[in-house]
């Protein structure tokens, strides 16, 4: 066998040893990104439903009860309280009993019949701006559907030709019609505890070595720094592979995760991506003298690579002159190609380049960390 | 025939030297001790002879290669191991063999029959598959030995190989090197026990980076130390040794906490005499111990007489 091919397996047996003998290290490799991503794809969750209302019914009428009775029985308010005036409507608001307050004025009926257009008050709560931009347009649009029809009705009772809506909307969601947030950030966490991970065991392995001695035992002998670096990353390669598919599998069953694209290439984008985070991870041990530096070094790294991933924000709301190093960012690209061939069946054809970042990005970070340690060995 | 060779070598670190030209030769076979205080530079110079360390100035050819130009060389050639022992703790002994056999290319029937000797011989064979770090700190001392010169290297460095063992399990760790030196390994150790230093074929004592003395043990104290040492202890002492310096056959005077050595020509002056004279000036009851120089004494007159040079 060739000196290289000899010294090569023996960095990776020994690493597997390692890693296979140390109980938390395997813990933290395999149980830990499966429960978070359990725990994470329930928390993280950007659907708005039942939201707490309170009905201030001042009409008392038909038309108002309807109206109320029509808006709730949607999925999006959810009825918890009918309190007698604006003011106690008000403490319940503040109290964050509730977050929508509905209020018909006692005209609401009359109006409405006369025709003069009648009246419906919402008091919302603006400090969770998600929720509340969705609940203030659940009750728009059911205020608009409502007028439309009452319009209709009355025309049809006057024998008058109905007026004929000239534009229609008709939405019909792709990719991920039920509008489910865990569909969509199912990918994105594994992409987070995947960068986590392997940054983190990469980096304080190395500098674990290097506190103990270890790395200087390993500079006295004629192995090369590349196959160091490259024993050291392939059995991490492997786990990140075996943590991808439990990721996929939980994401499926539990998530209801679709895959509509190759399982190949979500396995060649997860190898490239894992060659950008582990290099990255012995990056900063060349930087590190201890575990400690290297542990800090790696939440230096990971909290903004998350950050502009486009994993938990959307990209659209990070402001331009910030998004040109969110394509820097291998998080993204990875997330991206993830999402793209999971939930829309993409291929090669629509995510090239971020095939081609993604593989720079890796083939760059172990080239430089191995151009680093082979100087600070010197 | 020389198998390192170092000519005027120095390493800066700043404006501090660390290493200052110094210049030596160690043959195949040889036991050298390398000996100093910490910060002498010893450390230093293995480094540098180890391929680890670029050297500043001068030049050191290690196991035929200069450890400058071609230090991937000098690696192939050579076995180490550091007083921190740098082993795996967490593996076996026989994956630490395993592990650091085939980082110099070790593999196959060949590779585990070597080990399986080498377990034998640093009787390692009963503690081969217990965990490292579980092992007391002679054994691990003996398997950073055995990982050390897995390789059959022509030479190996210890750097401090018994700090922190007990005394006897550094005889026995002693009984290994001569075995390695008597199959014509090269062994070059450093070390601050200076009863150690008489296992060594040869010394070479480092002082604030220079090489200040270098030679046989025997010779050493013949130079450095000649006549014979006077261990006293009493009342009273301090006074009187002021005097005692001048007078004819007194070698070296020197003061250690409540007693005192005191190094002198027999050919001039008798025990007895020193005895009788300290005795007249007060020193009663009186203790004194007679003993033939040692490396200690060596080292002590090396490193007084650099300081006063420094002064």
């Amino acid at each position: 066998m060739h000196p290289l091919l000899v010294q090569y397996r023996a960095v990776v047996v020994k690493e597997v040893r390692q890693t296979v003998r140390d109980r938390r290290v395997m813990a933290l490799l395999t149980l830990a990104p499966l429960m978070q991503l359990f725990v994470l794809g329930f928390a993280v969750n950007f659907d708005v439903r039942r939201v707490p209302t309170a009905v201030v019914d001042r009409s008392r009428s038909v038309e108002s009860r309807e109206h109320a009775r029509t808006l709730l029985a949607g999925d999006t308010l959810r009825l918890i309280a009918e309190p007698h005036d604006e003011r106690s409507a008000a403490t319940l608001l503040e109290d964050g009993e509730t977050s929508v307050a509905l209020v018909f004025p006692p005209s609401f009926e009359k109006d409405l019949l006369r025709g003069d257009g009648a009246w419906v008050q919402a008091l919302v709560d603006g400090s969770d701006p998600v929720r509340s931009s969705v609940a203030v347009d659940a009750v728009a649009r059911h205020a608009a559907a409502r007028a439309s029809t009452l319009g209709m009705e009355q025309a049809r009772r006057l024998g008058r030709e109905p007026p004929r809506s000239t534009v229609t909307l008709e939405s019909r969601v792709l990719y991920n019609p039920a509008l489910e947030t865990a569909v969509y950030v199912v990918p994105g966490i594994a992409a987070m505890l995947l960068l986590i991970v392997t940054t983190l065991i990469m980096s304080m392995g190395l500098a674990r070595e290097r506190e103990t001695g270890t790395l200087e035992q390993l500079q006295v002998t004629p192995l090369r720094s590349s196959v160091l670096m490259l024993g050291k990353v392939t059995p991490f390669l492997l786990v990140g592979l075996l943590d991808v598919g439990l990721a996929l599998c939980v994401g499926a069953w539990v998530f209801g995760v679709p895959l509509r694209g190759s399982l190949l290439l979500v396995a060649l984008a997860t190898l490239l991506y894992l060659m950008s985070t582990l290099g990255t991870g012995l990056l900063i041990a060349t930087a590190s003298r201890t575990q400690q530096q290297a542990f800090v070094g790696g939440f230096l790294f990971m909290l903004p690579a998350v950050l502009l991933s486009g994993v938990m924000t959307s990209l659209r709301a990070i402001p331009d002159w910030l998004v040109w190093l969110t394509w820097l960012n291998p998080v993204r690209h990875y997330v991206e190609v993830l999402r793209g061939v999971l939930l829309k069946g993409a291929g090669l054809s629509d995510l090239w380049p971020q095939f081609l970042l993604l593989s720079g990005f890796g083939v760059l970070m172990l080239g430089i960390a191995t151009r680093r340690f082979h100087k600070t060995a010197a | 025939m020389n198998v390192i060779e170092v000519e005027h070598l120095s390493r800066r670190f700043g404006d501090f030297k660390a290493v200052d030209d110094v210049s030596f030769t160690v043959g195949a076979g040889e036991i050298f001790g390398y000996l100093g205080a910490n910060g002498a530079g010893k450390s230093t110079t293995i480094r540098m002879l180890c391929g680890l360390l670029q050297p500043s100035g001068g030049h050191a050819r290690v196991a035929g290669h200069d450890v400058a130009i071609a230090p991937e060389r000098v690696k192939a050639g050579i076995g180490y191991m550091s007083q921190r022992f740098s082993l795996y703790l967490d593996l076996t002994v026989r994956a630490n063999l395993e592990f650091f056999a085939a980082a110099y290319g070790g593999h196959g029937a060949t590779l585990r029959a070597a080990i399986d000797a080498m377990l034998e011989r640093m009787q390692l064979t009963s503690v081969r598959d217990a965990v490292t770090g579980a092992l007391p700190g002679g054994v691990q001392q003996r398997v950073a030995l055995a990982s050390a010169v897995m390789h059959r290297p022509r030479i190996v460095f210890l750097d401090e190989p018994t700090a922190g063992v007990d005394p006897l399990q550094r005889r026995s760790f002693w009984q290994l090197i001569r075995e390695l030196a008597a199959q014509g390994t090269t062994v070059f150790v450093t070390t601050h026990y200076m009863d150690e230093a008489e296992n060594c074929a040869r010394i070479g004592i480092m002082v604030d980076g220079r090489l200040v003395a270098l030679d046989t043990p025997e010779a050493l104290k013949r130079e450095h130390a000649p006549g014979r040492v006077l261990d006293v202890r009493g009342p009273g002492l301090a006074q009187a040794l002021d005097g005692l310096r001048g007078e004819p056959g007194v070698l070296d005077v020197s003061r250690f906490g409540s007693g005192a050595t005191v190094r002198v020509d027999p050919t001039r002056v008798e025990a007895q005499a020193v005895a009788r004279w300290l005795r007249a000036r007060g020193v009663e009851p009186l203790e004194m111990e007679e003993s033939a120089p040692t490396l200690d004494d060596v080292f002590l007159a090396l490193t007084a007489s650099a300081q006063r040079g420094e002064d």
